[in-house]
């Protein structure tokens, strides 16, 4: 890998040395020695992408970089205008299109120079193929050549462009601004924001402040909810693949189809239904005092330790099933001989599922588990839907609440308290977790697959 | 004298469950309840609602088929028969079924029928009620051992029940007539169609059938380009061979573990830029923009498709396109299904980006929206009844593609697992 990068990058200088006067122009005029061998169109398409990244970059993109870099002088406000005599507003500038027109530009940099690198690399070749006396492509080779040896560069175009747009841009754009102090307190346009380097993490860790006070319970309580909702189904979805597909059981079918339903109703759904079911005068708690089980209501929601009790068994209902269906599949696959040995040998079915059974998933399925894992730490949906991370507590920053994920709490700083900064450092922090995470069970799994192994 | 061997018989299971029903016959004598020093037997409550009485049903039928079981129980021992003892499991299936009702029932009948009239709680079951309880659930397990039934059923029976309650409630409340949230029972008093009626009559505040036909739309026109984003990125990955190959994967799967809408502001303002805010033509985009990032139950399912094919191809003068459309796609099938049903279900679920981007534009909702808004606290009260025909409207169709597609998603998730 890093072999062929050098390689590259040697080329990229010695094609400067090697090529003739075109060859060294085209490092300056994009295409020149295209058009020079008679590649006209592709010539002109880069000439004409250099000119218009040129023209962008001297109209807004220097421009946008520098602003990136100030976020803005001018704030907004009442400015005595000297020839008129009075005070009159000014528009000041917005810090957060600045930051983002400054990743823009950035990325439309970083782009305009691998089409560079592109149009010298396929200058040089069209000159080589001239010296040696070949056929030099022209467009229609070109397209021909995009369903063949080219085809990664249709197949991907696309969504390469979507993800660099829609995923990277923004990706970028909130990291920067963990940042800065782009918090409540400095809204644009009404206010500038501006580069703080490591201010906002240094709040968040410290554990004397609100705010750090705040972030441990919550990671505290994020990595107790994952733990357990991702074990809970899974042992769950084990026992009731294996309670179904155990021998004396029939009409399979029927049986697993009644646990599928809640696994297929859309998760917001049974969400909204379960919470709307679990209120203070909900279905649950009417049946409870009804049935003589309780004389005044459950606080299902409404109290930290009920509510967190209640989220994970809610969990289990969903998460139970999507566990089922996916281990049945594995649980026919083991070796019925296996069993059949085991039995004959006296093993009873505790023996033989500690033995065989689960050392057999728990091998196969080590990579699910981990990205459960990680998908329970970003559960966004069964706590915003179930409980709003109610209740809310004087003990943390801002409208947290005692059954808040760390996601949560981004998304509510996000949407209503405006907390930009905080939000995208917390971001970082749940990245630098789930990484960790994952590496380190990678690692420990060995699970190095080998691609061609499949085969 | 005893028969010792049947053959289909436990005959040590069939005598333990027959203990098991005398036991239940001696807890009828017990305390079965009692209130502030007094007390009443099974026996004696049974007696008592035996002259009628709302509900009394269970009591009497619970003492009857006590007395039964023991009788069939102790006539089977000396005359044992497959088929008898399999009726007589079935008898105390409902023996057990009986009690475990009288366990949710017995205020409301007491109340009803002036038994410690409204003082009666759960709390105040006594030994003989428990015992008869554990002892009905434990002798049933053993007649069914006895005729080697599986006794798995009596847990997936329980479970189903869990299971089942919260749909079986969102199915009735759609059917109620009784309008409002709070209400006291369980079953509707009265049965109409208003709920759905009113969700697309033309007079309602709630554009539902706008909201059902736009997320219908999302998920039609994402589902296929999102799956061809898919393939496609997963074709090259598993197959082509190019610079940056690794390196690519790698800054994908870097990237896939931000919190996905840790993003979102920014996606929003790019899309306000592009003027597209408030559209669902913007929700299809950023759903098939980012399709590419799920490639991995894709490419690895192309992984285990033999490379051979690909090579006798291109001997015969196959282009790599032809290879992927010819090849490729006709073995992939049930992994193209799973990314077709996975990606045309996600828009039904998928609330916090389209409310981002949605505002207050009601009439571009999708479903998630529509019925989040109808749960607010403020609404929740004048719609439940309705919120509950949107969420059966919601829910009817995907349970119905899911049930059925479900093969492929198992085949998808196992390849992925695999991987």
């Amino acid at each position: 890998m890093n072999n062929t990068l050098r390689n590259r990058r040697r080329s990229l200088g010695a094609i400067f040395v090697e090529g003739d006067i075109f060859t060294k122009l085209s490092y300056v005029i994009w295409g020149l020695s295209n058009i020079v061998r008679g590649q006209i169109v592709k010539g002109c398409v880069y000439l004409g992408i250099e000119v218009a990244f040129f023209y962008y970059l001297f109209n807004s993109g220097i421009m946008n970089i520098a602003n990136m870099i100030t976020l803005g002088t001018n704030e907004q406000g009442m400015y005595y205008d000297e020839s008129i005599g009075i005070y009159v507003v000014q528009q000041g500038d917005n810090s957060m299109l600045m930051l983002l027109y400054g990743v823009v530009a950035l990325t439309v940099i970083a782009m305009a120079l691998v089409v560079w690198v592109t149009s010298i690399r396929s200058g040089e070749l069209a000159r080589l193929r001239k010296v040696n006396g070949q056929k030099v492509y022209g467009v229609a080779d070109d397209v021909v050549s995009l369903f063949d040896q080219n085809l990664v560069r249709l197949f991907l175009f696309l969504p390469l462009i979507g993800i660099l747009i829609f995923t990277v841009v923004p990706l970028i754009y909130m990291i920067l601004m963990a940042f800065t102090n782009y918090d409540s307190d400095h809204q644009p346009p009404g206010h500038l924001f501006n580069w703080v380097g490591l201010t906002n993490f240094k709040a968040i860790l410290n554990t004397g402040s609100k705010l750090g006070s705040t972030f441990l319970p919550i990671l505290g309580w994020t990595l107790i909810w994952a733990v357990v909702a991702c074990f809970s189904c899974y042992f769950g979805g084990i026992f009731l693949a294996i309670l179904i597909n155990s021998k004396g059981i029939k009409l399979k079918k029927m049986w697993r189809t009644i646990f599928v339903l809640a696994m297929a109703v859309p998760a917001f759904v049974s969400l909204l239904v379960v919470s709307t079911m679990l209120g203070q005068n909900g279905i649950v708690n009417v049946l409870l005092q009804n049935w003589g089980f309780t004389s005044s209501p459950l606080p299902f929601l409404t109290n930290a330790g009920w509510a967190r009790g209640t989220v994970i068994v809610v969990n289990l209902w969903i998460g139970i099933p999507a566990t089922m269906l996916m281990v049945s599949g594995i649980l026919m696959n083991i070796p019925p001989e296996l069993y059949e040995s085991a039995s004959i040998d006296g093993a009873n079915p505790v023996q033989q599922f500690v033995k065989i059974t689960f050392p057999y998933m728990l091998q196969v399925t080590t990579p699910y588990l981990i990205t459960n894992f990680i998908s329970n730490i970003n559960n966004f949906g069964v706590i915003y839907f179930l409980t709003g991370g109610a209740p809310q507590t004087l003990e943390y920053y801002k409208g947290a609440g005692k059954t808040d994920l760390l996601v949560t709490w981004l998304y509510k700083l996000t949407k209503d308290s405006n907390d930009f900064n905080l939000a995208a450092t917390i971001g970082i922090l749940i990245f630098i977790i789930s990484a960790t995470f994952s590496l380190i069970t990678y690692a420990r799994a060995g699970v190095t697959r080998n691609e061609e192994a499949l085969q | 004298m005893l028969k010792k061997e049947i053959i289909g018989l436990h005959r040590r299971e069939q005598t333990i469950a027959l203990g098991g029903y005398a036991v239940i016959l001696l807890c009828m004598l017990l305390p079965f309840a009692s209130v502030g020093g007094q007390s009443v037997t099974g026996f004696s409550l049974a007696a008592r609602f035996l002259a009628g009485g709302s509900g009394g049903f269970l009591y009497v039928c619970a003492a009857l088929l006590a007395v039964l079981q023991v009788a069939c129980g102790v006539f089977l021992l000396f005359r044992p028969s497959v088929k008898g003892v399999r009726l007589w499991a079935a008898l105390g299936a409902i023996l057990t079924l009986a009690v475990t009702c009288q366990l949710f029932a017995s205020k409301g009948c007491f109340d009803a029928n002036g038994v410690f009239p409204g003082s009666f709680m759960v709390k105040n079951f006594g030994v003989g009620f428990w015992l008869l309880l554990l002892a009905s659930f434990v002798s049933l397990h053993f007649a069914m051992r006895a005729t080697k039934v599986s006794t798995g059923y009596i847990v997936l029976t329980i479970l189903s029940v869990i299971w089942l309650f919260p749909i079986v409630w969102i199915v009735l409340t759609s059917f109620r007539g009784e309008g409002g949230y709070y209400v006291g029972y369980f079953i509707p008093k009265t049965f109409t169609l208003d709920n759905y009626k009113a969700l697309f009559s033309a007079n309602s505040v709630i554009p539902f059938g706008k909201w059902w036909l736009n997320t219908f739309i999302v998920a039609s026109v994402s589902c296929v380009l999102c799956t061809l984003v898919v393939l496609m990125t997963s074709y090259c990955l598993s197959r082509l061979r190019f610079s940056g190959r690794t390196t690519l994967m790698q800054a994908m799967m870097v990237i896939g573990m931000f919190p996905g809408f840790m993003s979102m502001i920014a996606v929003y303002n790019i899309l306000k830029g592009m003027g597209l805010s408030q559209s669902l033509g913007a929700l299809i985009l950023v759903n098939v923009a980012g399709a590419a990032m799920g490639y991995y139950i894709c490419k690895g399912f192309m992984d285990t498709v033999p490379k051979a094919m690909d090579e006798a191809a291109t001997i015969d003068g196959a282009t790599r396109f032809t290879i992927f459309s010819k090849i490729m796609i006709p073995m992939c099938k049930p992994i193209i299904i799973y990314q077709l049903m996975t990606a045309f279900l996600a828009p039904w679920g998928d609330y916090i980006f389209p409310s981002l981007l949605m505002g207050d534009r009601q009439e571009s909702y999708t479903v998630a929206l529509g019925l989040k808004w109808l749960t607010d606290f403020r609404r929740i009260n004048t719609y439940y009844t309705q919120f509950a025909a949107g969420s059966v409207l919601v829910a009817v169709p995907i349970v119905i593609l899911f049930v059925s597609l479900q093969r492929y998603y198992v085949e998808g998730m196992a390849g992925s697992v695999k991987g």
